[in-house]
């Protein structure tokens, strides 16, 4: 197959966009207060028992946000540890592959805290001001 | 043929090495960045040399009535990530040249245009849309190097300094604060009294103390007895409706640091007045608990 000057162009530009666009949708979100749960977002990608062996103090934090993803997936995460295009919200912090929370004192009172609070009661709204009150 | 030595070109563009990046300036780049209460504020410049020179201001392109730019080659930029003041002159967030018009030897006016990659050969005509404000000049220790710092911060602002050869200005800075100080007399009646405390330290209570909630100088205060070394008496800031994170003074009364998220003041209200409350830790454990005292 030749390479035409048109399809390189082409093809190298959609690269780059390729490249760039998690970066930019991120960025949107940023724009915005709080992400906003995505459509089905589980907690099987948080991290296990079998996964926090090392962490066992870690356990009972990670299972209550596993069980509470369309929460925590609408929260954004305060912090500011860098913000990488895979983080899409607090659930992130708690996922495999990029678990920030397991060292990250904020990350962790975020969660304690939209924890107790959705088990008082709380909507999702007053969670995200109570969570940008003491952490924003 | 032709696409194949496009190809090869643009390829070859992409691939080759880039030239070493290090340049041996005569005014190196710098910078000095400081972030107050969450705003992000930058000043990025070349850094001119004295050389030997004993007078720098006065002649040659820093003429008395000339305008130029504190720095050297391009421009240098004052960049805020959200509105601040500077010599209480309102500058919107954004990046900004940087410009003296140099009026006399203890008189100058500091200009910010909107536009901030300009070199300093091209000082940029007055505009509306320019912000501008006298600013004084004192003079100083010889500083070599010209530069720019912040040397005083509070939490609300601090001071930024211009040194070069003996001239030395000071722009006092402040930022749109994210918490107000102030409680509102009013409001203040529902949490004044004396109350029955108790800290957690490993989940295990402590013996009781005395902690006192008072209105004072506008503001609401607590206080523990026996005294806390650290917060002594300090302000109970609203961070949200009935929570409230401590913010301690330093010796001349100024708050220094706002402990959030490290305490949150949880109160409870029933018939208008506080009866019990609650200290969560950042990781929203209970590290103290309080009832009003009858």
């Amino acid at each position: 197959m030749s390479l035409t000057r048109r399809t390189f162009v082409l093809t190298s530009a959609a690269g780059i966009i390729s490249v760039t666009a998690p970066w930019r949708m991120w960025r949107l979100v940023r724009l915005s207060d709080h992400p906003a749960p995505r459509r089905g977002i589980t907690g099987a990608k948080v991290m296990t028992a079998a996964q926090l062996a090392k962490h066992p103090k870690l356990v009972s934090l990670f299972d209550s946000v596993r069980k509470l993803p369309h929460i925590m997936d609408g929260i954004r995460c305060n912090c500011g540890c860098g913000n990488p295009p895979s983080m899409y919200s607090l659930l992130s912090c708690y996922e495999v592959a990029s678990p920030m929370a397991l060292d990250c004192a904020v990350c962790q009172g975020q969660a304690r805290l939209a924890a107790r609070l959705h088990a008082e009661g709380s909507s999702l709204d007053q969670i995200r001001k109570a969570v940008d009150a003491k952490f924003g | 043929m032709q696409h194949k030595v496009f190809c090869a070109m643009l390829l070859s563009a992409v691939l080759a090495p880039v030239p070493g990046a290090a340049q041996i300036r005569a005014s190196e780049l710098g910078g000095v960045s400081q972030t107050i209460d969450g705003t992000r504020i930058s000043i990025q410049y070349s850094r001119p040399q004295s050389r030997g020179r004993d007078t720098l201001f006065g002649r040659g392109d820093r003429k008395w009535g000339h305008t130029w730019t504190p720095g050297a080659n391009w421009a240098t930029t004052f960049e805020t990530s959200k509105a601040v003041t500077l010599n209480q002159r309102a500058v919107p967030k954004g990046k900004y040249s940087v410009w003296m018009q140099l009026n006399s030897a203890t008189s100058w006016t500091m200009i910010l245009d909107p536009e901030p990659r300009v070199y300093h050969m091209d000082p940029p005509d007055s505009n509306a849309k320019q912000i501008r404000f006298p600013v004084t000049v004192q003079a100083g220790a010889f500083t070599d190097v010209l530069t720019w710092s912040m040397p005083t911060l509070r939490i609300d602002g601090g001071t930024l300094q211009f040194a070069w050869e003996r001239a030395r200005v000071d722009v006092q800075l402040e930022v749109e604060p994210s918490l107000t100080m102030t409680f509102p007399a009013a409001e203040a009646a529902a949490y004044v009294g004396v109350y029955n405390y108790v800290a957690f330290v490993a989940g295990k209570p402590m013996l009781p103390l005395r902690f006192t909630i008072t209105h004072e100088d506008n503001t609401l205060k607590g206080q523990y007895f026996p005294d806390d070394p650290y917060l002594k008496k300090f302000a109970l800031i609203r961070i949200a409706p009935d929570w409230f994170a401590p913010g301690v003074y330093d010796k001349s009364g100024r708050i220094y640091e706002v402990m959030r998220p490290e305490e949150t003041w949880e109160f409870t209200q029933s018939n208008g007045r506080v009866t019990t409350f609650l200290v969560r830790s950042d990781s929203d454990v209970i590290i103290g608990k309080a009832t009003r005292k009858p």
